[in-house]
């Protein structure tokens, strides 16, 4: 059976794309290496948080205030016990000072006793002690969290039916950026990618004067867009791919980096720091939705640029600013908590619903009405982005 | 029965919107015919509107008024089908450096939905005639510019068109490699009876190749003949007289309207 010359046309420019980035060193490592970097980095940012938080000792602050028997024996216990709770040292502070600690934000952790710690136990059965701690600091917070679990065993052991409150108090909130970073770095590297494909698929055959004669072949020029609009989803499959085993990498490094720890706590970093391999398909389908964007948007900017530079540089700069935006901003807090004109801007940027989308996966707090708004004005806004594009191609000014 | 003009305008203009207010006449009501299998030469200085004509002629620019066709299609009703019969080798005309130069000829070829046993067929014979058949197989990105005109003229010629546009087809080339480019030219001519559009400033070329020429200038078609029709008309010694009085108003003194 004859295959309709429409889908050869296509086959043969497909073909050409690919066979031209995949001899293209440059632009296939980039592909490659650019995913698997975000996941290897990501792996080893927290492999040294790990490390940070279960094997590092940090310097605590301490105040007991009471003088009864309860706030003595707590101390007892976490002094004799500072080699597993990982605090060294432990400073005896006035209460004086350690609100001055605090407020000079010179303190990681600084724990408070109150005077009247017995007697609220004694009469109440619930007492308070006070944690401060800089949660940008992830030794301090894993050295804070053994603290709250091993004084709430301490003063279980001791009066079973008693219970003991701990109040965090933050002392840097704006430091509470933690795994932000790993999405992040993730929608970055995705946004990126398509760059280099797109400025050289459309402004590059402009300005290596390929274009012109590309224009007289018999195939309409939406054809034309749609056949490298293909390629370049056939090359964006290969960097997911490779998001795919950066992943598993990352997965493998951090289950490596915790092997030799008490099962417990090796489990517990498993559970916390690995991305669970069902959510792959998820977090692949987003990337794909990112990059699809990304290429809608290259497109318009290919098309306006008068060579494969500037419309790498435009394209690199109209990305890394909104990106850099929501990121920043997500590092600060949630993304939707700016309102007025400004929040409404950060929704507009389709990347700000990638972020959600992959926040929202990846925590598990997702509803589905939520996902789904995310996704389709990814979509639309890819939609919208794309028809501009077929429009300017179409422009007599393209061959200019 | 085919016909024997394959190209022909009636008061074909073309306006370039420079900005808000500026415009720009890149050609002013040509009228032209050319006949099956000639070999036409488009003279001019830069600017005259010769590119802006080729590029009326294969779909690339809309004019602003008048009408053409091409095989008897209009070109902005019917450009598909004529598509299909033309090759154009424009004036600054780039190869696919990380395709060899089998690949470039291919992959233009595929474009046009020809078999790729047919292309590969073509291609042997191609890259002989431009003697390029020993570096077939080596990326273009390697080539002397020379070698990457060759590579195009073949290119234009794999897709086997009714008619070709060639927009300074030996600009950029060596002595010998012109050569070899014109003599493809005149095989095409001669034996196939291809029609061939070109644009050159080599008058010489000219002179040796074209059946007949259009001297363009300021947008205008200011004369049309045979070589040797023009150096009588305008009682010049040879092209360059005609073109250079032409051009300048300067030596010429045939009746031309300008």
């Amino acid at each position: 059976m004859k295959i309709p010359a429409l889908n050869v046309k296509t086959v043969w420019m497909l073909k050409k794309e690919i066979k031209e980035v995949l001899r293209s060193r440059w632009l296939i490592l980039g592909f490659i290496i650019s995913p698997m970097f975000a996941w290897f980095f990501q792996g080893a940012f927290l492999s040294f948080i790990v490390a940070q938080t279960s094997e590092e000792p940090e310097m605590v602050y301490i105040t007991i205030e009471d003088d009864g028997v309860w706030g003595r024996t707590l101390y007892e216990q976490i002094y004799a016990n500072r080699a597993i709770l990982l605090i060294d040292p432990l400073v005896n502070v006035t209460r004086a000072e350690g609100e001055a600690l605090v407020a000079e934000k010179t303190v990681s952790v600084w724990v408070w006793v109150p005077e009247n710690f017995t007697v609220e136990l004694n009469t109440t059965t619930t007492s308070t002690m006070v944690i401060w701690v800089n949660s940008g600091n992830f030794r301090a917070q894993a050295a804070a969290a053994r603290l709250d679990r091993f004084s709430r065993d301490v003063i279980d052991s001791f009066i079973v039916i008693r219970d003991l409150n701990v109040n965090w108090y933050t002392i840097s909130p704006e430091a509470n950026y933690g795994h932000s970073l790993a999405i992040f770095l993730v929608m970055l590297t995705s946004v990126l990618a398509p760059a280099p494909y797109v400025g050289r698929s459309f402004a590059g055959e402009r300005e290596k004067h390929t274009l012109e004669a590309l224009l007289v072949v018999p195939m309409s020029r939406l054809k034309i867009l749609g056949s490298k609009l293909a390629a370049g989803l056939i090359l964006l499959l290969i960097y997911s791919l490779f998001t795919a085993v950066g992943i598993l990498t990352y997965n493998l490094s951090i289950i490596l980096r915790v092997a030799n720890y008490p099962p417990d706590i090796r489990d517990l970093n498993i559970n916390i720091y690995t991305v669970n391999v069902q959510t792959i398909p998820l977090i692949i389908f987003c990337q794909l939705l990112v990059l699809l964007c990304a290429i809608g948007i290259g497109i318009v900017i290919s098309c306006l640029a008068k060579d494969q530079a500037t419309a790498e540089s435009v394209n690199n700069m109209v990305m890394l600013v909104p990106t850099f935006v929501i990121g920043i901003l997500g590092f600060t807090g949630s993304i939707l908590q700016y309102s007025g004109a400004f929040g409404f801007f950060i929704l507009a940027i389709p990347f700000t619903h990638a972020i959600l989308f992959l926040n929202a996966v990846l925590s598990g707090v997702g509803t589905p009405i939520g996902l789904l708004g995310n996704v389709a004005y990814l979509i639309g806004f890819t939609v919208v982005f794309l028809i501009i594009g077929a429009k300017l191609f179409e422009r007599e000014a393209i061959i200019n | 029965m085919q016909s024997d003009i394959v190209i022909s305008t009636e008061g074909l203009t073309k306006i370039f919107e420079r900005g808000k207010k500026r415009e720009v006449v890149a050609l002013d009501s040509v009228d032209l015919e050319i006949r099956r299998g000639e070999v036409f030469g488009l003279l001019g200085p830069n600017g005259a509107g010769k590119t802006t004509l080729i590029r009326i002629l294969v779909g690339l620019l809309t004019p602003t008024e008048g009408s053409a066709k091409v095989l008897g299609r209009d070109v902005v009703e019917e450009i598909d089908e004529i598509r299909e019969k033309v090759a154009l080798l424009p004036q600054e005309a780039g190869v696919y450096d990380r395709l060899t130069a089998r690949e470039n000829l291919v992959y233009y070829g595929g474009l046009y939905g020809i078999s790729e046993e047919a292309l590969n067929k073509r291609a042997d014979d191609l890259l002989d005639l431009v003697g390029l058949r020993d570096r077939e197989d080596y990326q273009v990105k390697g080539f002397s510019g020379g070698m990457k005109r060759k590579v195009l003229v073949a290119r234009a010629l794999i897709i086997e068109p009714e008619i070709v546009f060639m927009d300074e087809p030996t600009t950029g080339v060596d002595t010998l490699g012109a050569r070899v480019v014109r003599n493809v030219l005149r095989r095409l001519s001669s034996e196939e009876k291809r029609t061939i559009i070109l644009t050159t400033h080599d008058l010489n070329e000219v002179s040796e190749l074209c059946d007949r020429v259009g001297i363009l200038n300021e947008g205008k078609l200011v004369a049309v003949g045979k070589p040797s029709e023009l150096e009588e008309k305008f009682k010049a010694a040879n092209l360059e007289e005609v073109f250079t009085g032409l051009v300048t108003g300067e030596g010429v003194y045939g009746g031309v309207d300008r």
